[in-house]
């Protein structure tokens, strides 16, 4: 298609234009016209069909509720166009596409920067399965013969229900958004009962399409093996939407304008000092700081006065892991953690604009400047680093996904992963990135499995061990695609090649990879692609990241056969340098049957299956088939309906 | 001397009992049954009322009552679904007003369901006839409790709501949870004839928590001390079992208020529609329509469940301790809400493993008696007794948990619908377990009950003390 799209360019002797501008609401319409609540998204350019339907995205207005279809907008057509798009409405459902449309073509840009390489996704290995078998054809040989498939695309309803939630569903391929009006007697700043649009989030949009790509990558983490792997999914869906607001110039600006610098505080104080005589008017009153809420109109929307989640979280305190198994709960203490690394960076990197400002004269603190002191200049400068820092973690958190295990993913497995995935770029950890995560999950007691301690070297992930007699594991035989190419059966072709070498050299060193030499456990190889980086002395260095698992099916209850079946998994990801060295092997192994009452990941699983179990309401009144269904099934909603 | 002559009529009584077996079987005159003329034995009597429960706890006192009866009783639930209501309860309750000669120690409502309660209501003017000397309900009814306020209110606002959106859907409401809003419904009037104790004189009304401890001299029934082990205190509950604030349909503002959506919102003007969706080609499969309207509509059934399992575990759960004899009543809560107070004993000692009596769970679902709980028993130390029928849910109760049972048991165990009602439905091909043609050990059958017996040695303390010289 883009092949296509060049050639009429050339003819017209016009250039691509690199960006379509759509306008979009920077948090939500609760926020009216100020503070920037209007913002611009440059969305890569790309021919848009009515919809707006396009290469990754495809918007279909469809309402359950009031089972109707809505008219598609036509963001080609030029009076859309001349005004970087429609102007934000709420009464307007073409908006409302257009708005989805940008906020989640914002994100899956963010996210195809900070891998390198461009998004597919992957809806659900049982829906793929379940295609083929209606169609009649054979189950593939190890690797995943759709590879190239990039026309699917993710579907996304903006009023799909009636219901105050979100969410992403693997099964139907898409986001679904709610509405729902808001509460009679407490709307916070909506209207009492007005209707509150989720798809006018752009903090919504932003995680649930975080969903969408998390499940692209890795395939496997939206299984319910332990109370950390739904809970990661959430958090790291958070994390991504509250980064992105440090990534709006205007509203930091004005947050850091209003904060003195100090752009962590959860509640700002009022533009006036209010005396102890009189009325309030508006501009005395302490209001919330948008920058670290998510979703704030939908909180407040629901009663609760305040958004939805904060980044800040609760203190930090060891005991929290222990007591919260909601997902969005235990989430919470994950985002606290990533964004308690990152204001204590972002002060540390301030601090010298701050003493170049104390030292001019400004009056104030080490972290903060008071008000009218904050010369235009320093604000912009602290902006710029704010903005220059949360990219940074934004990156590390996404590149991270590369350097995580296929499956079963612990939060002490994701901080390993940063740890590991920061190294390899920066060896040097010239700002404390690294020691400053290191810390902040230590303090919430998010404890690594299997490390020695918490310092840096351990918490590397490490390569396949050496011992005398054998060598090390090599994979030869990988092709990496240096330019590029545009052919597609050249593509497809290399790609089987690389498939089969992969395959070749997880049979023949399982062990040494964490895999099981078992015959019967067959190696499925779920995805690989290439990862490039500078080196140090700026050179282009490729590997090959791979994710090799296996199943088996095991009961609930070890001692009892006939209890119901789950598939459980091992695996492991390998990175490969490209002379067919493995750089890291960061394993899950699935063990033997035989060793099954000492497997403590399989107890875990258990456990922690037979607790959701019996925690779902309808577990007496349906029938084991389907209890069990839904036990192994994620439910993705904005917010859980906490009944499974 | 006097123990001696206890042991005597035991022996005599003995036989009598082996006696009375035969007879009781075929159609048993009144007079034979009701009389309990072995007063060293604790007798637990379980009606079979259809898809519900109705215990009598008879505890042998030393002291002859006023009426010459030499037993005290306790009436724990009186209630029965309306989906599974096979029309024994006015013979139930005339028969309970003959054993007890119309007077009751303590009359026990474990929680607010129809299955447990709602008899009491139906059947309140025969209930004012008898003399109630306690009521024991959960501390969640107790009006002078704000906490407890609180959470009714909440929860009448819910069912109201929910039960006037189930009445709306009629045919097409999904029935499981139909049936779980019709037992959370109607419940008031019990609830009042209970809280006044049937307007009985000098009646007295307990609010019970788990922790709490009544002592044998607290009570009308000496000897007797009862550990009460559910429901849990304020917060935990409270917040286990709130829809969590602003999930789905209904939700509860900072005021205590309920708020319900039940119209639809058209969110747009009728000129955005699409008149023929296949024109524009963006469309879904009609059976991604249809999933996604029934995943609309299933946040309401969810709801329902929740309401349902957050009522159940509410209940009251009691442990009777009498001569050293255990008895578990749990109501329809689940173990995970009362283990806590098993495991907090300083004793360390399992009780669980001490128990000689279990009243199966929630009519023998399968979460309410997870495999955790089971395995503490001990093996052939207890029977078990499950009030309930399979016509409502298939799952209740549930094969395996029978089976098991019936493995600790050693088979004694039986279930209330093994015995025949005209009417009423017969337990499912397959049920576990199977009716055996000879009732096990210890229990008797009469026309529309089980009892199970437990044999009391009398004065064991003052036997001990003789030893000492």
């Amino acid at each position: 298609m883009k092949s296509t799209e060049n050639e009429s360019a050339i003819k017209d002797n016009l250039k691509m234009p690199p960006y379509r501008p759509l306008k979009v609401y920077t948090f939500d319409p609760t926020r009216g016209r100020t503070m920037g609540n209007y913002m611009i998204i440059n969305t890569p350019y790309e021919k848009l069909k009515p919809g707006p339907v396009g290469n990754y995205l495809k918007v279909i207005d469809y309402d359950a509720n009031n089972d109707c279809y809505y008219q598609p907008v036509d963001l080609d057509h030029p009076r859309v166009m001349l005004g970087n798009g429609l102007d934000p409405a709420e009464s307007d459902p073409q908006f409302h596409q257009q708005m989805v449309y940008a906020v989640a073509s914002e994100t899956i840009s963010r996210f195809e920067s900070a891998l390198g390489r461009p998004i597919k996704w992957r809806f659900g290995g049982a829906l793929k399965k379940a295609r083929r078998k209606k169609e009649g054809q054979a189950e593939p040989q190890g690797c995943d013969d759709d590879d190239d498939d990039y026309s699917r695309k993710l579907r996304i309803l903006p009023h799909g229900m009636q219901e105050a939630n979100a969410y992403y569903s693997d099964d139907l391929g898409s986001l679904v958004f709610g509405y729902f009006p808001a509460s009679e007697t407490d709307a916070g700043h909506n209207l009492p009962g007005q209707t509150i649009f989720t798809c006018l989030s752009h903090d919504i949009v932003a995680h649930e399409t975080t969903h969408a790509l998390v499940d692209s990558q890795k395939d496997y983490f939206m299984e319910p093996t332990s109370p950390d792997a739904l809970a990661f999914h959430e958090a790291f869906a958070d994390i991504v939407a509250l980064f992105q607001h440090f990534l709006f110039k205007e509203p930091l600006q004005e947050m850091i304008r209003k904060t003195g610098g100090k752009i962590f505080r959860e509640v700002i104080a009022p533009e006036n000092q209010p005396d102890d005589t009189g009325p309030l008017f508006q501009a005395e009153a302490t209001s919330e700081n948008p920058l670290v809420g998510l979703a704030q109109q939908f909180g407040e929307a629901m009663g609760t006065r305040k958004a939805l989640r904060s980044a800040l979280g609760t203190p930090p305190g060891t005991n929290d892991l222990k007591k919260y198994s909601e997902p969005h709960k235990r989430g919470s203490i994950l985002v606290a953690a990533i964004f308690d690394a990152f204001f204590s960076i972002y002060v540390r990197r301030t601090a010298d604009l701050m003493r170049i400002a104390k030292a001019s004269g400004a009056s104030g603190s080490s972290t903060e400047v008071t008000q009218p002191d904050m010369h235009p200049d320093l604000v912009n400068r602290l902006a710029e680093t704010a903005t220059k820092t949360a990219t940074h973690f934004l990156n590390i958190c996404i590149r991270a996904l590369d350097f995580c295990p296929p499956i079963d993913i612990l939060f002490g497995d994701f901080l390993r992963a940063m740890i590991t995935a920061d190294h390899d770029l920066f060896a040097n950890d010239k700002y404390g990135y690294r020691a400053a995560l290191i810390d902040a999950f230590r303090s919430r007691g998010i404890a690594p499995e299997k490390v020695k301690s918490y310092s840096e070297e351990s918490l590397l992930w490490s390569p396949p061990e050496a011992t005398d007699s054998e060598a090390l594991p090599s994979c030869s035989g990988l092709q990496f695609d240096v330019f590029n190419s545009q052919d597609i059966e050249y593509r497809k072709a290399q790609k089987q090649k690389n498939c089969s070498a992969l395959l070749e050299f997880a049979t023949k060193n399982a062990e040494k990879l964490g895999l099981s030499a078992n015959p019967n456990l067959k190696i499925e190889l779920g995805s690989f692609h290439e990862m490039h980086r500078m080196s140090d002395e700026g050179k282009l260095i490729f590997d090959m990241v791979a994710e090799f698992t296996q199943e088996r099916k095991v009961h609930y209850d070890p001692a009892d056969p006939n209890s119901p079946p789950f598939t459980f998994r091992g695996g492991t990801t390998v990175i490969i340098n490209q002379d067919g060295s493995v750089r890291y092997s960061i394993k899950k192994s699935i063990h033997d049957e035989k060793d099954d009452d000492k497997n403590d990941r399989l107890k875990r699983q258990r456990e922690y299956l037979t607790k959701r179990e019996s925690e779902m309401s309808m577990a007496a009144y349906a029938d084991e088939a389907t209890i069990f269904a839904r036990t192994l099934k994620a439910d993705f909603g904005m917010i859980h309906r906490g009944y499974y | 001397m006097k123990t001696r002559n206890i042991t005597k009529s035991k022996s005599k009584s003995k036989a009598k009992t082996q006696a009375t077996t035969t007879t009781t079987i075929s159609a048993g005159k009144a007079n034979k049954d009701t009389k309990l003329s072995n007063p060293q034995e604790i007798r637990i009597r379980m009606y079979r009322v259809g898809f519900g429960d109705c215990f009598l706890v008879s505890i042998p006192s030393d002291e002859s009552k006023e009426n010459g009866s030499q037993f005290r009783h306790i009436l724990i639930d009186c209630g029965v679904h309306s989906r599974g209501n096979i029309d024994t309860m006015e013979k139930v309750i005339h028969n309970i007003g003959q054993v007890t000669y119309r007077t009751l120690d303590v009359v026990i409502a474990t929680h607010a369901h129809a299955d447990h309660i709602s008899q009491f209501a139906r059947f309140g003017e025969e209930f004012r006839k008898f003399k109630v000397r306690e009521v024991w309900l959960p501390w969640t009814w107790d009006d002078n409790n704000k906490d407890a306020v609180k959470l009714q209110r909440k929860r009448a606002a819910f069912i109201n709501k929910l039960n006037q959106h189930f009445e709306a859907l009629g045919a097409n409401a999904d029935q499981a949870a139909l049936s779980a809003v019709v037992n959370l419904a109607g419940n008031e009037r019990a609830i009042e004839l209970l809280k006044s104790c049937f307007g009985s004189a000098n009646a007295k009304v307990r609010y019970l928590k788990a922790g709490d401890i009544i002592n044998p001299e607290d009570i009308s029934i000496p000897g007797l001390s009862v550990r009460v082990l559910g429901p849990p205190e304020s917060t935990d509950l409270l917040a286990q079992e709130d829809p969590p604030k602003g999930k789905g349909y209904l939700r509860a503002t900072p005021s205590g208020e309920f708020e319900y959506m039940i119209s639809a919102i058209k969110p747009f003007e009728d000129r955005w529609k699409v008149e023929d969706p296949t024109s524009t080609g963006l469309h879904l499969q009609q059976e991604e329509e249809e999933q996604l309207r029934r995943i609309s509509s299933s946040s309401i059934n969810d709801v329902a469940f929740a309401l349902d399992d957050a009522r159940n575990n509410e209940s009251l759960v009691t442990l009777f301790v009498f001569r050293n004899k255990y008895l578990l009543f749990t109501g329809d809560a689940q173990y995970g809400n009362w283990r806590g107070w098993l495991e907090d004993e300083k004793s360390s000692s399992n009780i669980l493993a001490k128990i000689n009596f279990f009243k199966v769970a929630h009519h023998g679902s399968h979460n309410a008696t997870p495999k955790a709980a089971l395995e503490k028993m001990a093996d052939g130390e207890f029977a078990a007794m499950v009030s309930g029928q399979s016509n409502i849910w298939p799952t209740i109760p549930h094969p395996p948990l029978m089976t098991r049972l019936n493995e600790k048991t050693k088979k004694r165990i039986v279930r209330s619908d093994w015995l025949h009602v005209e009417g009423a439905p017969k337990p499912l091909p397959n049920s576990v377990p199977e009716m055996p043609s000879e009732l096990p050990e210890g229990f008797k059958k009469g026309d529309y009950w089980f009892d199970y017996t437990i044999p009391v040695s009398g004065d064991e303390i003052k036997i001990a003390r003789k030893k000492i010289p």
